[in-house]
């Protein structure tokens, strides 16, 4: 009777560890991070995963869905200055709060911006403060200060071309900062909010500092 | 059958429970009394908040002690000795028992409800009960002076939005900034409006929590009385990052300083100032309905 | 099979059970997907998985044999023998369709505890996570997801834990009925139970839903497709709500058996009595409200979206003038079971039994009155608030009378301190704080920094979990014996009792801290100050967890591998359950019974044995 109950108390927990470990697993996934710290950060945006250039994920879940590429979970070193690259080939939605046009927490305040007018020529220029209406997407990490608003590119651009936004900023101490974007860009959510921009990996993201 | 007078065995008892539960409760009351209960006294409302909380745990010391002594001491003398199974006194009920228990908690009950409508009446209530809380659709209903007239209230609009509270100064020409700064000893009327879905705005150490509605204009009143940083939160969940939605630079200064930041503001942000639409006391942007 | 004689007396073919239920399921499911994207005014097929999910239930229920009796009086077949307890024995009953209240009632136990384990293990993941006070161990959208599973999984529970398994099961043998007014109901209000739980963990395929049990819009129309699993899983606990309110209130109304007077009924059915009277007529008001919600989602009304016209307000409203009575649905019958179980072990008469039958009417009464206390700070006009101040701290006199109704049967009694008794002190310990601190809340002063934290956290785990499930523990330990036929380890138990009462408090008193230390709700980011306290908390919650576990270790030692069967009434004690042979026979009663005596006369001199129950007795107790 002793080994049945220890069977019994055995497969009872067996059961127990094993759900715990199956849901666990499911709850810790995250999205692929690049490998190590790294002091710049290359990133592209797109309209629709599916129609990603430099960073194609063709088995992605949600092919349709704005995102970043390759990877919203970005590591980078504690207190150092980080160079950010953004190709930013996705067009403008206009931003809910006219403020986030503005760039805040980075060096030199400004940004420098290579992108296309609106009647389709190359302009290249620094600048402080975009016009709402024409942002697609901002790179913003809240607790660094930083707000970066991004240019969609013009309906008249070359296809497959995409406006190059660089600026620098720096770290604090280490932790998992959130990043996030403050344009409403996720088309057919309710306030353009919902799908993309609560799902890591798409246009949520964490800035780990190490 | 004994139903309504007290025999001698319950005389011992009572007389014992009471002396206790008097000692206790003396020794509880006076340590409830040496906690310095949040959110402290940063400013006029929360330290209206504190004193009702202390007040608060002060009746709840003796309630709390006084059952749990009742449960105790059943425990150890009203328990059953030996193994034999013995029946106790058959009491139905006390009548005057029952109606000085129930009459008890109805004093203690309407004492609490009248110091809260007491401190919710009073002119320096966070939201006082005579004033016009929400505005839904209707401008200008909140009294809240939006062309920039130096009221006697500092008028401060917090924008919520996924996921970052901003906040605009009425009577500077309604700059946004990304911080709160607060200016000392200066009644505050806080309009806390949301550009999406609700949040709820809270700044702990001044005790102002008011949520933010989309198309609402809630107002709620605070007078900083201590200078020092404060913490601001999200205390309605509002998807992926409402744990995030923290901002540990709140301030509170003095007027020059205020004077000074602002006008820093003003400056700074110039360039878009523009680009924001003219103060109201909430917005409507389009909810971009499912599909659209 | 069919031969001459019996075609006549046709009967559908197909077995009845859950599995073919799932086999219509599923199909069901896929037709309604491709029925809403047919219809679907979006492209997020949210109206397709709505309709699919109300389809694959429906098909269920039919797979399961809720067709077969109108099928078989409208075609004037001969009715299956399900209908018959007589006729439907062995351990097959319990996987099937049964209209024996006994059978549900066990069903209901079975299902809501394993339920209790999902649940459960969600907490742990939760405060596993919390154990970093940024999100670096659960990514910050499977968080919210976790909240969302764990609070509705819980709130599924804990509506049905006690009036469920120990309602169903108790009722009839405690007014003395040999059946339930409605068993096809009653059959129903169960088996909408299994599938409400399977849509719901259907959430976690679509990413989970972000808004907590609360499901405030407009997030809640912003969220993805596993909203539609709230949606539909909540209607179906609120409709098996109705159906067992219904049934429970015509049953104890119309099967009393002769001479069971209204002040000869246990307290436990008042306090069934007083849920059900909730149950019935709150659960219509959040089937309106989810109606809506499912409509804002799928074929973009605008109930909630103030900018087209609605108002976030109005789902505010209506959920919580279901949600404040639904969380008296949780303690009513808690309070029920407390009061029932204290006389028999502290051998004396239930003191002021009609003052808390009061009791429980008044908070059944003034739970009408007090939903917008959850609005306080939400802009709703400041007049309002002194009225729902008052009446929300009006409710502590009639749930002070179910305290002064306890220790005032606890006064000079001979206690008998067995394991249920003990579970009984605990609750009444931790309601107790949980009680209290509901005051703290219910003043808008105190309310406006407690709202929403940590704080409103601990008071409503204290009065649900350390009050309604430590009354669900003494419910087991008291009436599993007659239930199951065998007594559980009372060794084990007192154990299980001290580890959970010590892990309980220690896991949620400290939250009430973290609440006014600037903690709010739901957050997987916390200040890092707060790091330690979080810490202990999660440790504690493990050692809870693990006295969890121990129960059910205990459930299964004592069923499966303790040789100690339960006597028909080993507890002695007065009540008309209790005077019943173990197992209980099919029907209960051989005919039914002439209530002489009440339930808890100890000690009355001259008292009489509860009922004549002809030639059934089993043992007297008491008197």
């Amino acid at each position: 009777m002793l080994g049945r109950l220890a069977f019994v108390a055995g497969s009872v927990v067996a059961v127990i560890v094993a759900t715990v470990a199956l849901v666990g697993l499911f709850m810790l996934q995250r999205p692929g991070t690049l490998e190590g710290p790294s002091t710049s950060i290359h990133l592209e945006t797109v309209a629709a995963v599916g129609a990603a250039i430099e960073w194609p994920r063709p088995n992605d879940p949600h092919l349709d869905w704005v995102s970043y590429l390759p990877t919203t979970i970005l590591r980078v070193p504690a207190n150092s200055t980080i160079n950010v690259q953004i190709d930013q080939e996705d067009g403008a939605t206009g931003l809910r709060n006219p403020f986030w046009g503005k760039v805040f927490g980075t060096d030199g305040g400004n940004m420098h911006v290579k992108y296309f007018d609106d009647k389709g020529n190359p302009q290249e220029g620094d600048m402080t403060s975009i016009d709402p209406t024409l942002a697609a997407h901002t790179f913003a990490v809240p607790d660094l200060g930083v707000f970066v608003p991004l240019l969609g590119i013009s309906d008249n651009a070359p296809a497959g071309s995409a406006n190059i936004i660089t600026f620098s900023f720096k770290t604090k101490g280490p932790g998992v900062y959130r990043w996030q974007c403050f344009v409403p860009c996720a088309a057919g959510t309710v306030f353009g909010n919902g799908g993309p921009m609560q799902t890591l990996g798409y246009m949520a993201g964490e800035l780990i500092v190490s | 059958m004994g139903m309504f007078r007290l025999e001698g065995q319950d005389r011992v008892h009572a007389g014992r429970l009471a002396v206790i539960w008097v000692i206790l409760s003396v020794i509880g009351i006076v340590a409830a009394l040496q906690i310095h209960y949040p959110p402290y006294d940063n400013s006029v409302q929360g330290a209206d908040q504190s004193k009702t909380m202390a007040l608060m745990t002060v009746l709840a010391v003796p309630i709390f002690i006084g059952v749990v002594l009742m449960l105790v001491y059943s425990a150890i003398f009203f328990r059953r000795r030996g193994l034999e199974l013995v029946d106790g006194p058959p009491m139905l009920g006390n009548t005057p028992v029952q109606v000085a228990w129930i009459g008890i908690s109805a004093v203690v009950v309407l004492f609490l409800a009248v110091v809260g409508i007491t401190t919710l009446a009073s002119s320096s209530a966070a939201q006082a009960v005579g004033a016009a809380g929400r505005a839904i659709g209707q401008s200008g209903e909140t009294g809240s002076s939006t062309a920039g007239g130096q009221g006697p209230e500092l008028q401060v609009q917090v924008v919520a939005q996924q996921w970052y509270f901003t906040y605009r100064y009425a009577d500077y020409g309604g700059v946004e900034t990304t911080h709160l700064y607060l200016p000392l000893n200066r009644p505050v009327e806080l309009h806390v409006t949301s550009l999406d879905i609700i949040h709820s705005f809270w700044a702990y150490q001044l005790g102002v929590k008011a949520d933010a509605n989309p198309g609402v204009d809630n107002v709620f009143h605070v007078t900083p009385d201590k200078l020092g940083g404060f913490q601001v939160r999200c205390a309605e969940l509002c998807g992926i990052w409402h744990g995030h939605m923290a901002d540990s630079d709140g301030r509170v200064v003095s007027q020059s300083d205020f004077d000074a930041w602002i006008a820093q503001q003003q400056k700074d942000e110039a360039d878009i100032q523009k680009a924001l639409p003219s103060y109201a006391p909430y917005y409507f942007p389009e909810p971009l309905t499912k599909g659209s | 099979m069919v031969t001459a004689e019996h075609v006549s007396e046709r009967r559908l073919s197909i077995p009845n059970n859950p599995i073919t239920g799932v086999l219509l399921a599923i199909p069901a499911y896929f037709a309604g997907l491709w029925l809403g994207t047919l219809f679907g005014l979006n492209d997020d097929a949210n109206t397709g998985i709505i309709l699919g999910y109300t389809f694959a239930t429906v098909a269920f229920l039919i797979g399961v044999g809720f067709l077969n009796y109108p099928l078989e009086r409208l075609f004037g077949w001969r009715v299956s023998p399900i209908s018959d307890p007589e006729e439907n024995r062995g351990i097959g009953r319990f996987f099937r369709l049964s209209l024996d209240h006994k059978v549900i009632g066990m069903q209901y136990l079975v299902t809501i505890l394993i339920m209790l384990l999902f649940g459960g293990i969600g907490a742990m993941l939760i405060r596993s996570s919390l154990l970093s006070p940024d999100s670096s161990i659960t990514p910050p959208g499977q968080y919210i997801m976790l909240i969302g599973l764990h609070s509705v999984m819980m709130i599924f529970i804990t509506s049905a834990v006690i009036v469920g398994p120990f309602g169903n099961y108790l009722v009839p043998l405690m007014i003395g009925a040999r059946r339930m007014a409605f068993p096809r109901l009653e059959a129903l209000s169960f088996w909408l139970v299994p599938p409400a739980a399977v849509i719901l963990a259907a959430a976690a395929f679509w990413g989970g839903f972000p808004t907590g049990w609360t499901g405030y819009p407009p997030l809640s129309e912003q969220a993805g497709q596993g909203m539609d699993s709230y949606i539909v899983g909540f209607a179906l606990i609120g409709l098996a709500l109705i159906v067992s309110g219904i049934n429970m209130l015509a049953t104890i109304i119309t099967l009393r058996a002769p001479g069971m007077t209204w002040t000869r009924l246990p307290i436990f059915v008042w306090g069934i009595f007083t849920t059900s009277i909730l149950g019935m007529l709150a659960a219509p008001v959040l089937a309106v409200a989810l109606v809506q919600l499912a409509m804002d989602r799928t074929v973009q009304t605008s109930f909630f979206l103030s900018a087209n016209g609605g108002s976030n307000y109005l789902w505010q409203n209506l959920f919580w003038f279901f949600g404040h009575p639904e969380v008296y649905i949780f303690i009513l019958p808690a309070f029920g079971i407390i009061m029932e179980i204290v006389p028999h072990f502290a051998r004396k008469p239930l003191w002021g039994y009609r003052t808390g039958v009061v009791g429980l009417f008044g908070v059944a009464l003034l739970s009408w009155f007090v939903w917008q206390h959850h609005l306080f700070v939400s802009g709703i006009a400041p007049v309002l608030r002194p009225f729902y101040m008052l009446s929300t701290e009006l409710i502590s006199i009639p749930t002070g009378i179910i305290f002064l109704v306890t220790l005032g049967t606890l006064w000079r009694a001979r206690v008998w301190f067995t394991v249920p008794m003990l579970f009984c002190m605990g609750f009444l310990f931790n309601f107790l704080i949980g009680g209290i601190s509901g005051v703290y809340l219910s003043d808008v002063p105190t309310d406006v920094t407690l709202h929403g934290s940590y704080f409103s956290m601990a008071h409503f785990h204290y009065t649900i979990m350390g009050g309604e499930i430590f009354a669900l523990m003494a419910a087991c330990y008291y009436w599993l014996p007659k239930m199951t036929g065998k007594m559980l380890s009372a060794t084990i138990g007192r154990v299980h009792f001290w580890w959970m009462f010590i892990a309980f408090n220690s896991t949620f008193f400290p939250l009430f801290i973290a609440g006014i230390l600037n903690m709010p709700r739901r957050v997987s980011s916390y200040d890092p100050a707060l790091q330690g306290l979080n810490t202990w908390v999660t440790i504690s919650a493990y050692f809870l967890f693990g006295s969890m576990i121990l129960f059910a270790g205990n459930v299964i030692y004592s069923l499966f591998f303790s040789a100690r069967p339960a006597l028909a009434n080993p507890w002695h004690a007065r009540s008309l359950e209790w005077q019943l042979p173990t197992p209980v026979p099919a029907y209960n009663f051989e005919r039914v019974p002439m209530i002489v005596g009440g339930p808890y006369d100890y000690g009355v001199p001259n008292a009489r044995p509860v009922a004549d129950l002809g030639g059934l007795v089993g043992v007297t107790g008491g008197g």
